[in-house]
C-alpha cells in the first residue's frame, strides 16, 4: 500500500516536471507582459513538430532534433513577439486574451495546413525502461526530471544574478518606474517571451518520445493544464510555479489512481478553485501583485 | 497615418471577402454541369482535426479513383468540405451551407456522434442523403430508417455485438473473469463499456476497476500501476488509434506487458501499434470491421495506394470514408440517376462488395458489416473468427 | 462615454429611430428573400446574442472580465433539454426555467469568485466551464454523459386551445428574433436606469464608487447572476434549435466567442454587441469559402481586432451616425 502511494508520487513528479518546464515559461511571460498566454501550448506543439520534422524528414539523431525543435520555436517566438506580444504590454487584459487566442489559432492551423491534420508518430528518444530504486521508468522520463531541475536552477540563478533577470523582475514589479531607471521594457518583454516560448518548446521535444502521438491540436490541452498552475504558484513567481506544478502532477496521479482517470483533468482547475477560495492570492505570493 | 490606412485596409479587406463569398455562392448554384456534388462534414480544425484529416484523404482518394475511371455514369464526383470542428453548432452550420448554398445532394459526415445527431434533423428536413461513416452512438440508427430519420444511413459498426463477441472469446477461449476497464472518455468508449457490462453476468465475469481516459491523454502510468496491483486478468479497451502505442509503451514501463493483455478495439492490429510496444500488444484481442493489415486484395491495394500517396499509413477513419464514397457511387450507379429518392432506395437494397465482404442495410439504415475477431500471436494478427452483427433495436 | 452615446446626446434621436425601425422591418421580412442558410446564420447570431448581452453587462458596464458564459450556457441548455425530454414541458417553461436555474446556480459560484482579483477571477470563471464539462460527462444518471440528450422536441407552446409547435427554420427565426428583441430592450432598460449608471461607476473606479455609497459587492453579484441568466436563456434556445445537447456544450470556445462578440462589437454599447454578434457569425460563415485558411484568417482577424479596433466597431458606428448627422 505504502509502496503504491510512493509509486504514484514518483509518477506525479514525472508529469509535474513536464508541466513545470512549460509553466515557468508561462508565468514569466505573465510577470513581464501581464498577459495570459493562451497560445503557450502551441509553442510546446511547435517544439515537438520541429523535432519531428528533423527526425522524419532529415533523419537526424534525437539530440540534434532537440536543438532544432527549440530553435524553431524560438524563431517563431521572435516573430510573434515582435508583432504581437510587444504591443500587448500595457494593454487591458481582454486584449491579451484575444490576441493570444488569435495567435494560437494561426499557429495551430498553419501547422495543420502544412503538415496535414492527421496524427504522426514520433520515433526517436530514449524510451528504454530503466529500473531505479524499484521503480521502472523510461529513460526519457529521468531525462525530463533532470532537465526540469536544471531549468529551474538556471532560471533562479538568472533571475537573481543576471542583468536581464533583474530587469525582468523590475518590469514585473513596476512597469512605470522601469522607464525612469532606464530599462527598455519592450526589449525585456520580447526576450522574456522568447525564453518562455522556448522552454515550452523544450518541454514538447522532451516529452515527444513518451507521448508518441504528434498532431497540430496537441497544444490546447497543455495550455489548459498550465493555466491553473501559474495561478496557484503565484503569477510571475517562478519558485511557486515550480512547486505548484509538482503538486498538481502528484495530485493528478493520486486522483487517477484512487478516484478514476476520467477526473484527472478536472484536478487542475478544481484544485485551483479550492486554493483560491482559501487563499485568494495564490499559494505562494505574499501579496497579490496582479 | 499608417495606422489609419491599415484600419481602412482591414475594413476593405473584410468587405472584399464578404463580397467574394456572396458572389461565389451565387456561382455555385449556377454551374450545373452534371457533376455529383458530395458534401463532407468532418472536423478539419481543432483537436479532432487529426481524425478529420484522415477522413478527407480517404474520401479524396476514392473520388480520384472513381473520376479517373470515368466517373459514375459519366458524371464526376466533386467533394465539398465543411468544417465541423467537432462541435454541433459548427457541424450544423457547415451542413446548412452545403445544402443551401453549395446545393449538394449527398453528405458524408461527421466523426463525432453529437455532430451527427445534430445534423440528422437538418438533412431530414431538406431531403438530403446523409451517410455516416464514423460515429458510434447507437441513437443515430435507433432513430433512423423506420425509427424516423429516413435520410440517414450509417456505414459503420455499432458496438453492441462487438462487446459481446470480445467478452465471449475472452471468457470461453482464455478463461478470463476479472477485467480492468480503460476506455476512451467519449460516447464511443462509454457506450462500448455499457454494452460490455450487460453481458458480464452471462460469463460470470466482473470489472474490478473502471477508468476512462480523455482523448489526447498521454499519461497512463498511474492507472496502469493500479491495474497491475488489482489482479485483473485483461484490460478492456475501446479507444483511439493514437493512444494505443502510448498505452503499450507505458504498460512495458509499469511491468504488465505480456502479463495482462488488451481486449476490445483500438487499432491494436496495426503495424505501428505493434511496433511501438510488441511485448505489450502480444495476445491482444480485437474485434473490428477493418484493420490496416486486413488480408484481402482490395484492402491491401487501398493501404498501399494511400501510403504511397500521402506518405503515411491509413487508419480506420481513412478506410471507412474511402469505402463509403465507393458505396455511394455504387448506389448511384444502381439507381442510374442522381435523383435523391432513387439513390436512397438503391442504397437500402444494395448488396455492396466491400473490401471486407458484402454489406447490406437493415431497416434502420444500419449497415450489416462483417466483422472479424483477431488475436495477436507472435507479433502478427491472426484471424480467429468472423461474425455478422444483427442489432436488437429497442421497441 | 463612448462616441456612440455622445452622438445621441448632442444631436438628438433624429436618425436612429427611423433607422432602427427600418432594421426591424427588414428583420421581419428577411425570410422572404433569404434562404435557409443565411437565416440559420442569423439564428445562431441571435442565440449567441443573449449570452453576449450578459457578458456585456458584466464586462462592458461593470468591468469584470469573465469566461464563465459557456458554463452557464451549458447549464441552461441542459436544464431546458432535461425538462423537454423528461417531462415534455412547453417551451416557455423550459426557457424560463433555464434562466432561473442558471441565475440561481450563479449565486453560490459568484460569492467566492468575486472576492478574487482580476486575473484569478478570470481563471476561476474558466474553471467553472471545465468543472461544468466534467459534471456533464460524469453525472451519467442525470445527463447521460457523453451520450448526450438528443431528440429534444421542437419548441411548443401550450396555450390552452391555441397551442402550436414552432417548426422549420423560418418559424424558429421569428421565435429567436422576438426573444432577442425583448432581451435587447431589457438590457437597454437596465443600462439606462440608475442601476446602470452605478455599474459604470464601478467599472471606472470601484473604490470611488464604494466611497460614494454604492454597494459594489451586491451590484457585482447581482450582475453576475443576471449575466448568467442571460447565458442560460441562450443555452435554452440552443438546445431547442440543435436538438442535441452534450458535454461539448461546455467549451471554452463559446466563452471566447462571446468575448469576441462583446469586444469586437464594442463593450459598453448595446448596438455594438448586436452588431458584433451578426458580424462574428457572418465572418465565420463567410470564411468557409476557403476551408483550409478559415481558422487562420479568423486568427488574423482577432489580431486585427485587438490592435486596430481596441474599442470594437462601436466607435465606427458612432462615426457613421455623426457622418449622417453632418450631411443632414
Amino acid at each position: 500500500m505504502f509502496y503504491t502511494i510512493i509509486e504514484q508520487v514518483v509518477n506525479g513528479i514525472v508529469s509535474g516536471s513536464v508541466y513545470a518546464i512549460v509553466a515557468v515559461g508561462m508565468t514569466m511571460i505573465f510577470g513581464v507582459l501581464r498577459a495570459i498566454n493562451f497560445a503557450h501550448g502551441e509553442y510546446y506543439m511547435l517544439g515537438t513538430f520541429g523535432a519531428w520534422v528533423a527526425i522524419d524528414y532529415f533523419d537526424l539523431p534525437y539530440p540534434v532534433a532537440i536543438v532544432i525543435g527549440v530553435v524553431a520555436t524560438a524563431v517563431i517566438a521572435v516573430v510573434v513577439g515582435n508583432f504581437v506580444m510587444q504591443r500587448i504590454v500595457g494593454a487591458p487584459a481582454e486584449a491579451g486574451v484575444l490576441a493570444t487566442l488569435g495567435v494560437a489559432l494561426i499557429l495551430q492551423n498553419t501547422v495543420i495546413l502544412v503538415f496535414g491534420g492527421g496524427y504522426k508518430f514520433f520515433s526517436g528518444g530514449y524510451i528504454e525502461p530503466v529500473t531505479l530504486f524499484g521503480f521502472t521508468l523510461a529513460e526519457q522520463r529521468i531525462l525530463i526530471i533532470i532537465i526540469g531541475l536544471i531549468v529551474f536552477v538556471g532560471l533562479e540563478l538568472m533571475v537573481t544574478y543576471s542583468r536581464m533577470g533583474k530587469a525582468m523582475r523590475a518590469v514585473s514589479q513596476n512597469i512605470e518606474c522601469c522607464a525612469v531607471v532606464g530599462i527598455d521594457v519592450r526589449h525585456v518583454a520580447l526576450w522574456t517571451f522568447i525564453l518562455g516560448a522556448a522552454l515550452a518548446g523544450l518541454s514538447g521535444v522532451l516529452t515527444a518520445p513518451v507521448n508518441v502521438s504528434v498532431y497540430g491540436g496537441m497544444g490546447e490541452l497543455i495550455t489548459f493544464k498550465t493555466l491553473p498552475i501559474i495561478i496557484m504558484g503565484g503569477l510571475g513567481n517562478v519558485r511557486g510555479t515550480f512547486v505548484a506544478a509538482m503538486i498538481l502532477g502528484i495530485a493528478e496521479s493520486l486522483v487517477a489512481t484512487y478516484v478514476g482517470l476520467q477526473f484527472r483533468d478536472t484536478v487542475g482547475f478544481a484544485t485551483l478553485m479550492l486554493v483560491l477560495m482559501w487563499r485568494p492570492h495564490g499559494l505562494f505570493s505574499a501579496q497579490a501583485r496582479f | 497615418m499608417t495606422i489609419y490606412l491599415s484600419r481602412r485596409g482591414f475594413c476593405v479587406g473584410s468587405a472584399l471577402i464578404g463580397f467574394q463569398a456572396i458572389s461565389s455562392g451565387a456561382f455555385a448554384a449556377r454551374t450545373e454541369d452534371g457533376t455529383i456534388k458530395l458534401g463532407l462534414v468532418a472536423p478539419m480544425s481543432g483537436p479532432n482535426a487529426r481524425y478529420g484529416a484522415f477522413s478527407l484523404r480517404g474520401a479524396q482518394m476514392a473520388t480520384k479513383e472513381i473520376n479517373s475511371a470515368g466517373g459514375v455514369g459519366g458524371r464526376k464526383i466533386n467533394i465539398l468540405t465543411g468544417d465541423s470542428q467537432g462541435t454541433p453548432v459548427e457541424g450544423v452550420s457547415a451542413t446548412r451551407r452545403l445544402i443551401d448554398q453549395d446545393q449538394v445532394d449527398f453528405i458524408i459526415g461527421d466523426v463525432s456522434s453529437s455532430v451527427t445527431l445534430a445534423m440528422q434533423p437538418v438533412v431530414e428536413d431538406a431531403g438530403v442523403l446523409l451517410i455516416n461513416a464514423a460515429s458510434s452512438n447507437p441513437m443515430i440508427t435507433y432513430k433512423a430508417g423506420v425509427g424516423g430519420f429516413k435520410w440517414t444511413f450509417r456505414n459503420y459498426p455499432t458496438d453492441e455485438n462487438r462487446a459481446l463477441i470480445v467478452l465471449q472469446y475472452a471468457a470461453e477461449k482464455k478463461g478470463f473473469t476479472k477485467y480492468a476497464v480503460l476506455s476512451v472518455d467519449t460516447d464511443y468508449g462509454r457506450a462500448a463499456i455499457e454494452f460490455t457490462k450487460k453481458y458480464l453476468p452471462r460469463f460470470k465475469s466482473q470489472i474490478l476497476t473502471e477508468d476512462y481516459y480523455k482523448e489526447g491523454e498521454v499519461d497512463f502510468r498511474s492507472v496502469l500501476s493500479k491495474i497491475r496491483d488489482s489482479g485483473a486478468q485483461a484490460i478492456i479497451m475501446y479507444g483511439n488509434a493514437d493512444s494505443t502505442p502510448i498505452v503499450g509503451r507505458q504498460m512495458i514501463e509499469v511491468g504488465i506487458a505480456g502479463k495482462i493483455p488488451l481486449i476490445g478495439n483500438a487499432e491494436f492490429n496495426t503495424a505501428s501499434s505493434i511496433k511501438a510496444a510488441p511485448k505489450a500488444l502480444e495476445g491482444a484481442i480485437e474485434a473490428a470491421a477493418w484493420i490496416p493489415s486486413y488480408d484481402s486484395e482490395k484492402s491491401r491495394a487501398f493501404v498501399d495506394k494511400f501510403t504511397a500517396e500521402f506518405r503515411e499509413a491509413p487508419n480506420n477513419h481513412a478506410y471507412v470514408h474511402w469505402e463509403t464514397v465507393h458505396l455511394l457511387a455504387k448506389a448511384i450507379e444502381q439507381a442510374q440517376s442522381i435523383d435523391r429518392e432513387k439513390v436512397r432506395t438503391a442504397l437500402s437494397n444494395i448488396h455492396y462488395a466491400s473490401a471486407v465482404g458484402e454489406v447490406t442495410f437493415d431497416d434502420h439504415n444500419q449497415a450489416r458489416l462483417p466483422m472479424i475477431l483477431l488475436e495477436i500471436e507472435n507479433g502478427k494478427p491472426a484471424i480467429k473468427g468472423a461474425y455478422s452483427a444483427e442489432i436488437d433495436y429497442p421497441k | 462615454m463612448t462616441s456612440a452615446e455622445r452622438t445621441v446626446a448632442t444631436t438628438g434621436r433624429d436618425l436612429r429611430v427611423p433607422f432602427g425601425l427600418a432594421l426591424i422591418v427588414l428583420a421581419c421580412v428577411a425570410p422572404l428573400f433569404l434562404g435557409n442558410y443565411p437565416l440559420h446564420a442569423i439564428i445562431i447570431a441571435l442565440i449567441f446574442l443573449l449570452p453576449a448581452h450578459g457578458l456585456n453587462l458584466l464586462l462592458g458596464y461593470t468591468g469584470l472580465l469573465s469566461l464563465a458564459q459557456a458554463a452557464f450556457f451549458g447549464i441552461g441548455a441542459y436544464t431546458s433539454a432535461l425538462l423537454a425530454v423528461n417531462f415534455g414541458t412547453p417551451f416557455y417553461l423550459n426557457f424560463l426555467a433555464a434562466g432561473l436555474v442558471t441565475g440561481a446556480i450563479a449565486a453560490p459560484l459568484g460569492i467566492p469568485a468575486l472576492r478574487l482579483r482580476a486575473t484569478s477571477f478570470v481563471m476561476c470563471t474558466l474553471g467553472f466551464v471545465i468543472i461544468g464539462q466534467a459534471i456533464a460527462k460524469n453525472w451519467i444518471s442525470l445527463t447521460r454523459g457523453d451520450m448526450g440528450l438528443s431528440a429534444i422536441p421542437k419548441p411548443y407552446f401550450a396555450l390552452g386551445p391555441a397551442s402550436f409547435t414552432v417548426s422549420g427554420t423560418v418559424g424558429f427565426y421569428y421565435l429567436v428574433l422576438a426573444i432577442a428583441a425583448v432581451a435587447t430592450v431589457a438590457v437597454y432598460l437596465i443600462v439606462r436606469s440608475p442601476a446602470g449608471r452605478n455599474m459604470i461607476a464601478i467599472r471606472e473606479n470601484e473604490t470611488l464608487a464604494e466611497s460614494v455609497g454604492i454597494p459594489t459587492w451586491h451590484y457585482k453579484l447581482v450582475v453576475f447572476m443576471i449575466s448568467a441568466a442571460f447565458a442560460g436563456l441562450g443555452g435554452s434556445l440552443y438546445a431547442h434549435y440543435l436538438t442535441v445537447v452534450s458535454p461539448l456544450t461546455f467549451q471554452m470556445y463559446y466563452s471566447t466567442t462571446m468575448l469576441i462578440i462583446v469586444l469586437g462589437g464594442g463593450a459598453g454599447t448595446i448596438s455594438g454587441v448586436v452588431f458584433g454578434s451578426l458580424l462574428f457569425v457572418g465572418l465565420t460563415e463567410t470564411l468557409r469559402v476557403a476551408p483550409e485558411l478559415r481558422m487562420i484568417a479568423y486568427g488574423f482577424f482577432l489580431l486585427g481586432l485587438v490592435f486596430w479596433f481596441p474599442n470594437g466597431f462601436a466607435p465606427l458606428i458612432g462615426r457613421f451616425w455623426s457622418f449622417l448627422e453632418k450631411r443632414k
